[in-house]
């Protein structure tokens, strides 16, 4: 990992080190939302709303209609990408990759910057409105420490979700995309993801977006907002404090976060 | 019998048990008003735990015993259980709502449904509703995060569920809303109109017309709460096991008959013929998309798109069973035109067969020259005449003409009309019609029926061997298909065990019986959630107490158990016509399994009264008015 990463993005190991995938196959979905329901139920989130992505709804199925009634459907949730520009951009490194695959913002860490929001080419990171820190899909990092699958994948009631070894996975993915006449996506996608779909028609159709394959892809982090956290007291004395420190230990991170269009990797 | 002041504490002494959310929300359309209730005590939901029962129990309380179905003074309570929308287990969708039912107008009216409203009720924070008083003016109840507000109804009033369900959705703002609400036929009091949530659901039995009676059009809900879990990790493995133990509906099997291929009998012509044929043709070009309920993986509900022939195009929202099929094949009519017609009636909110056996004995009374076109203003009654189908449901929805009006007060009151030797072709069980199957080859499902109180499609059945859960206390079996032997035990059981898993919350559609831990996971489910310690047995009795609790509203209001094999449509008793099993019939052995079944579950076998030791088994004291003392 840290070859790959060097001080780019905080890395660990939640179990034995292997990449894991979860594979989405939108020709088996029916669009019954268990998967979003299973995450809140896993995660204790209150029934917010499935229709939207939150920092109480992880997971959204695409299009925003009633269970069933479209004949495709597209999973909206964080693909967690190998090169992950949320955690790149993170001022105070609260967003760590795990080599079994889960990308994580730390709550304890997180300042509420809001730069990985912008930052995710995915658009599928959003703010908690009371504790003003930032949320997504977790992988369900607490089961995959434990070797089980993330809880929406055993909720699927057609298996259009599977989970495993990213080999396995991709193969059974490239198989079932040969299966059916169709395509991979999240593959290499902003250089790759461990979140494989497996769709057949246009990606629009599905609601997903066309993200380029270029890692760390350039963010679109507005100027006014990191303008106001370098010049005024916005998320904290003490996250400015962490921010700074860890500028000057991993300066080559600051590249990322100021000169997007420079990548390094 | 305790009263409502005292049920219903002003402060909770004991704990609430995990899984409920500790309130009751009390309406009044007369009013206006809206009251939380907090939920009984402990003990008292150990023994009710929830659904019909506890349910039933707060109505014997509350209903006055001069109560008519449709007057201001009756009552509507409609409960969840403690595992309704925990989320772990999939059979944790269901509500129950109990009242008088206007078909029998002495039993109890029962119609439960699952999908997705019960599970946002609980969101709302509630565990149920008592629903009282009538409302001068078309009126809907939304209850948004545990608060409760009339609104006016006027827009919505007139038309469909579907339509009312989108409108209300959008009336209110909320997307995720769940919206549970009647059709023109709850409106217009047709005695057997349903209760339609969430597209795919409907509670059956006349709950859509008590509603229609108190001016009541919907009941919208949405919140974000959830209950509390005793045991989280205990309760997904008990989850986990339960789903294990699911019989998973494919898209195959919608496209073909359906359950009539199980019951091998398939209803023809007002039930004169069993076989069957190409009624399903042209189905395998439709487009089926399962649309399971809450966190269920049986996967019973579905939605088509009809993908051949007239109704190309057409939508079309069900559930688990095919009675609707039943009842449009009833009528002659056969391919995809059954599934435009089986939408239209879910559309309109009549109960699938409260239609099919009313419009059955109009059809055959044609057919016989008893009715002409000079008395159905020209309509031709002929069988499979779609177009004429078609009008008849809107009639009858609306009570429009004397047909409609018939139609709408149920099979009973068309055949008087007709005449001659209508009344003998009629198919119901104290007026009420049973779950539109023809159940008649089978002892175990015809028992069910008739022992039912009518207001409601009954549980039970029974099974031919014992479930595998509950063999290290019932020996018995195989029972033998044409002997009655055996047969009134198994459906006293299959009663027990279906009434337990509502009483939980849970659907007895997703309760496996003849698997393997079928109904262990679901006791396992129960005491996770609540952290009580259920054995199987308790479950049992606790289903027992429902049965009672049910039989005593008939007993109060002038039902006794005779009733259950003499007034039953004569035509529900005939021999099976043809096919497989022609020639059987239960009516052989009536009434002495229709005695031997009251006998085994505690009660006198002609009176239907519970004997003072079964009250006393079951914690039922209280009721000893309502024993049988000689």
């Amino acid at each position: 990992m840290s070859e790959k990463y060097g001080s780019l993005i905080p890395t660990g190991r939640l179990l034995d080190g292997k990449p894991r995938t979860i594979l989405f196959d939108a020709s088996k979905c029916i669009g019954c939302r268990q998967c979003v329901h299973a995450c809140k139920d896993w995660h204790d989130h209150p029934r917010t709303s499935v229709y939207e992505l939150s920092s109480t709804n992880w997971i959204t199925m695409e299009p925003p209609v009633l269970e069933g009634l479209s004949p495709l459907w597209g999973r909206n949730s964080c693909m967690h990408c190998e090169f992950p520009m949320c955690a790149a951009v993170c001022p105070v490194e609260a967003i760590t990759k795990y080599e079994e695959g889960p990308v994580v913002i730390s709550q304890e860490i997180c300042i509420g910057c809001e730069y990985c929001i912008y930052a995710c080419p995915w658009g599928v990171i959003t703010k908690n409105d009371l504790t003003h820190k930032a949320a997504k899909c977790t992988m369900c990092s607490d089961r995959v420490s434990e070797d089980k699958n993330p809880f929406c994948v055993q909720a699927c009631p057609v298996g259009a979700l599977d989970f495993g070894l990213a080999e396995a996975i991709s193969a059974k993915a490239r198989k079932g995309a040969e299966e059916n006449g169709g395509y991979l996506y999240g593959d290499k996608e902003a250089g790759g993801t461990q979140l494989l779909y497996v769709l057949k028609e246009k990606k629009g159709d599905y609601g997903v977006r066309p993200v380029g394959l270029e890692r760390y892809p350039q963010h679109k982090i507005p100027l006014g907002l990191m303008l106001k956290d370098l010049f005024t007291l916005r998320c904290g004395f003490a996250g400015k404090i962490r921010a700074l420190y860890l500028a000057v230990i991993h300066p080559k991170r600051l590249i990322y976060r100021y000169w997007p269009w420079r990548g390094v990797a | 019998m305790t009263n409502a002041s005292e049920l219903f504490p002003q402060k909770r002494v004991t704990r609430l048990p995990g899984g409920y959310m500790g309130r009751i929300l009390r309406v009044n359309l007369t009013t206006g008003s809206t009251k939380d209730e907090n939920l009984p005590e402990e003990p008292l939901l150990r023994r009710f735990l929830g659904g019909q029962a506890l349910a039933t129990y707060i109505l014997l309380g509350e209903l006055p015993l001069q109560a008519k179905p449709y007057g201001t003074e009756s009552k509507v309570v409609m409960m969840t259980g403690p595992i309704t929308g925990t989320g772990f287990t999939p059979g944790g969708t269901k509500v129950t709502a109990v009242y008088l039912s206007p078909l029998t107008n002495y039993s109890l009216g029962r119609g439960a449904s699952s999908g997705f409203w019960a599970v946002y009720l609980k969101a709302a924070g509630y565990d149920g509703i008592i629903i009282e008083g009538a409302a001068a003016k078309p009126t809907y109840l939304f209850i948004n995060d545990g608060k409760a507000e009339f609104r006016d109804a006027s827009r919505v009033w007139g038309k469909g569920a579907r339509e009312t369900e989108d409108l209300l959705k959008q009336e209110v703002g909320i997307k995720d809303a769940k919206v549970m609400c009647i059709g023109p036929a709850g409106e217009h009091l047709v005695h057997g109109a349903m209760l339609v949530n969430d597209y795919n659901n409907n509670a059956a039995h006349s709950g859509g017309a008590v509603f229609g009676s108190k001016k009541l059009k919907a009941i919208v809900v949405y919140g974000t709460a959830r209950p509390r879990i005793h045991d989280r990790d205990k309760l997904i493995d008990a989850g986990q096991r339960w789903r294990k133990t699911l019989d998973v509906y494919s898209v195959d099997h919608r496209k073909s008959v359906g359950y009539a291929r199980q019951l091998e009998a398939l209803p023809n012509l007002n039930f004169r013929s069993t076989l069957i044929a190409d009624h399903s043709r042209g189905f395998d070009q439709n487009r089926v998309v399962q649309r399971p309920c809450f966190q269920c993986a049986r996967l019973c509900p579905w939605h088509v798109e009809i993908g051949e022939g007239p109704f190309r195009g057409k939508i079309g929202h069900f559930n688990g069973g095919a009675e609707w099929m039943d009842t449009f094949w009833n009528l002659g009519v056969k391919g995809n035109a059954t599934l435009y017609l089986a939408e239209r009636i879910n559309d309109l909110g009549i109960e699938c067969s409260h239609f099919a056996f009313g419009a059955g004995v109009m059809f055959e009374a044609w057919e016989k020259g008893l009715l002409g076109p000079e008395d159905t203003d020209g309509l031709r009654l002929e069988w499979g005449n779609v177009e004429v189908i078609d009008r008849l449901l809107d009639m009858a929805a609306r009570r429009e003409g004397k047909w409609g009006n018939l139609l709408a007060e149920g099979p009973v009151e068309v055949a008087q009309a007709i005449g001659g030797d209508a009344p003998k072709w009629i198919v119901h069980t104290k007026k009420g019609t049973p779950a539109m199957h023809d159940w008649r080859p089978h002892f175990g499902q015809m028992l069910r029926e008739l022992v039912a109180s009518g207001g409601m499609k009954p549980q039970g059945g029974g099974t031919a061997n014992p479930p595998p859960d509950l063999k290290y206390r019932e020996q018995w079996g195989p029972l033998d298909r044409d002997d009655p032997a055996g047969w009134p035990w198994s459906n006293v059981l299959a009663e027990q065990y279906r009434q337990f898993c509502g009483l939980t919350g849970g659907c007895w559609f997703a309760q496996m019986h003849l698997k393997p831990d079928g109904l262990n996971s679901i006791v396992d489910s129960l005491n996770a959630t609540t952290g009580w310690n259920f054995t199987l047995d308790e479950g049992l009795v606790a289903g027992h107490r429902s049965v009672i609790l049910q039989s005593i509203f008939g007993t109060q209001r002038g039902w006794i158990a005779d009733h259950d094999w003499q007034n039953v449509g004569p035509r529900f008793l005939e021999p099976v016509p043809d096919g497989k099993y022609k020639g059987f019939t239960i009516a052989k052995w009536l009434p002495e399994m229709v005695y031997e079944y009251y006998r085994l579950s505690g009660r006198h076998e002609k009176s239907g009264r519970p004997f003072m030791d079964t009250l006393s088994r079951l914690g039922l004291e209280e009721f000893k008015e309502w024993a049988q003392r000689d």
